[in-house]
């Protein structure tokens, strides 16, 4: 048994592994613009999102795009660059991610010659171009609607992902707003865990339900994305806790769907993905064109969605 | 075959260094139940708040069952995270499709058993190693959980489902229930049947239960099987717990359920995997992670206080089992 196993698992391996070369007929060589897009977050509904409708851009424009994720590995996606950069791709295209957190991965491109264009990531030396949503401005209009529902004042908890620049902004916009408002008062920021970020958000939320027990002891819930809302929302839902409110932001359909059918999701705010998406590809075409850009760093609003 | 600490039976400190070995990390448990009680009487120690704790590690506990199961036999199973991601996506897709829920359950249970196999062959009978074998696999699960997906939740699920993740039999949480039945079937499984003794003997010493005559290789194939299918049961509840299914939901239980299993080890059972040491050291890490949230702990410092944790449980097994 043991040694038909041991011959019959390499080669059911090999076959599995050849499979889909051959269904996508790897042998017929072509010249096409190869763009690689490198992620840490694929598994986040918004990154695929986003990257999935860049990928449909690009394909329309005639180019090869190859999508690497890295599942929250930041130091594999700085090797995932260098093999892109020794790969000779004509640009790679960050999908979110901290940019500083690759400065080994992007000075490898600068000095290959291959640009790197930012898609939702953060802007810094050796990234070409950003297009981002406003982060700063997403918070703050998630914080706002959280306002306009609980009035202005209140306990308010903050559910937030300091690694991530785009979180951590929006973060940044929504104490800012809160501040402005005496009445409001930030009783807890939590950090929600990735991956795992609907149930992490669960647990904490019961916990937070136990420790504030008093009925307006907590009057809101800010998340950073919709995923920790959602998490947020379920265990409000089960507790009975239906005075508190939560808000989101991304858009994402999930958030869409509770908050049409209950009131305690109370608002998202949307990012035009297709925006960023179409914006992206029209600029890396212009690029490849050799067309020199207006801005390095575009910045798309966001819109409430309640 | 199976050890026990019966060479330490002379003079009170021995006595106390033994009872210390057995019930330690019992008694680590209490303290810090006895300690978050103390801090926060009114809100740790209510049975709201135990209903909860429970019902958060329910589904870390079923996974860890079977991961414990595996490390009876001195194996590994790193993919669990990933077996149960791709169960609640394979789950979700079968009930957004159309599929009623009872045949669902089945097809993914089903499919839990059919990866545990796939797990058995590359590490019992091709003789991959387990650490690797288990990644390389649960790198593939996680790739196929987002192939299924595209990397979206899925969401839209019957109204009837929520009743496994967010119901009640009685007052006790349904995913409790299940919890103690998985736990139940472990232990009958690793503590009066052959099979268990076996799975024992293989962890003591592989080449020694070899030459005694036992099918080390079936043996360790069905540790795998039943690793895939608990994992398989704890991606369903989950996916009912949070009415939604994500490709990596799962995925801390990859060390958590590892941690489980060592913090159990220390008790019970002298450096040995078991059923209950399991549920012990899960609740070990819910009461740690609940309690750090109801005082006020920073995530990150309760991040700390969670591994510093864990590296003593591992001292200390290792301790146990030298002496054993």
């Amino acid at each position: 048994m043991k040694g038909a196993v041991r011959i019959a698992l390499p080669l059911m391996v090999l076959a599995a592994a050849g499979l889909p070369l051959w269904a996508g007929g790897a042998s017929e060589p072509e010249e096409r613009v190869e763009i690689a897009v490198v992620t840490p977050y694929m598994a986040s509904a918004t990154t695929a999102q986003v990257i999935n409708q860049f990928q449909e851009y690009g394909e329309e424009n005639g180019w090869n795009i190859r999508i690497s994720d890295t599942a929250g590995d930041f130091g594999l996606l700085v090797t995932r660059i260098q093999d892109m950069v020794s790969q000779q791709v004509d640009a790679i295209v960050l999908g979110m991610g901290d940019p500083q957190q690759m400065s080994a991965g992007l000075s490898a491109a600068e000095e290959a010659g291959v640009p790197v264009f930012g898609l939702d990531a953060g802007f810094t030396d050796g990234v070409y171009l950003n297009v981002t949503s406003d982060n700063h401005d997403l918070g703050r209009q998630a914080a706002e609607a959280l306002i306009d529902v609980i009035g202005e004042e209140g306990p308010v908890v903050m559910f937030t992902h300091d690694p991530h620049p785009g979180v951590r902004a929006r973060a940044e916009g929504a104490r800012e707003l809160f501040a402005e408002y005496p009445g409001i008062e930030i009783v807890r920021e939590i950090h929600i865990e990735v991956p795992g970020p609907v149930d992490f958000a669960r647990s904490v939320t019961e916990d937070l339900l136990t420790s504030f027990s008093a009925a307006g002891s907590i009057a809101g819930i800010w998340a950073g994305w919709d995923e920790p809302a959602y998490g947020a929302t379920q265990a409000i839902q089960r507790d009975g806790r239906d005075e508190i409110r939560v808000v989101g932001v991304d858009g994402t359909d999930f958030a869409k769907q509770e908050i049409d059918s209950a009131p305690i999701f109370t608002a998202t705010i949307e990012q035009d993905f297709d925006g960023m998406a179409r914006l992206l590809s029209n600029l890396v075409r212009d690029y490849l064109a050799g067309e020199t850009v207006e801005s390095r760093e575009y910045q798309i609003p966001g819109t409430v969605y309640r | 075959m199976r050890t026990n600490s019966g060479g330490l039976d002379s003079g009170p400190s021995l006595d106390l260094q033994r009872f210390l070995k057995t019930w330690g990390t019992l008694l680590g448990f209490v303290f810090l139940v006895v300690l978050f009680s103390l801090l926060r009487p009114d809100a740790f120690a209510q049975i709201r708040n135990l209903r909860n704790l429970v019902e958060q590690v329910a589904t870390l506990a079923i996974a860890s069952a079977g991961v414990g199961m595996v490390m009876v036999t001195g194996d590994f199973d790193l993919s669990v995270g990933a077996v149960a991601s791709l169960s609640g996506v394979i789950l979700a897709s079968l009930l957004v499709s159309g599929v009623g829920i009872a045949p669902a359950i089945l097809l993914t249970v089903l499919a839990g058993a059919a990866i545990g196999a796939v797990n058995g062959l590359i590490i019992a009978y091709a003789g991959v190693s387990p650490f690797i074998g288990t990644l390389a696999a649960m790198t593939s699960y996680t790739g196929l959980a987002l192939f299924i997906t595209r990397g979206t939740t899925v969401f839209g699920l019957p109204a009837a489902f929520r009743w496994i993740g967010q119901g009640r039999v009685g007052p006790i949480p349904t995913p409790v229930v299940i919890m103690v039945g998985v736990v139940l079937a472990t232990w009958i499984l690793l503590d009066y049947t052959t099979f268990g003794q076996r799975l024992y003997a293989i962890g003591g010493n592989r080449q020694a239960a070899y030459l005694a005559g036992i099918n080390t290789s079936r043996a360790r194939f069905f540790a795998y099987v039943y690793s895939g299918v608990t994992a398989s049961i704890s991606g369903i509840v989950l996916t009912s717990r949070l009415f939604s299914a994500h490709p990596q939901a799962a995925a801390p239980f990859m060390l958590n359920a590892a941690a489980a299993v060592f913090l159990g080890m220390t008790a019970f059972r002298d450096g040995q995997p078991n059923a209950f040491g399991t549920v012990l050291g899960v609740l070990i890490m819910g009461v740690l992670s609940n309690g750090l949230n109801i005082v006020g702990v920073d995530t990150y410092i309760q991040s700390v206080l969670t591994g510093a944790i864990l590296i003593l449980a591992v001292l200390l097994s290792g301790l146990s089992q030298r002496s054993a």
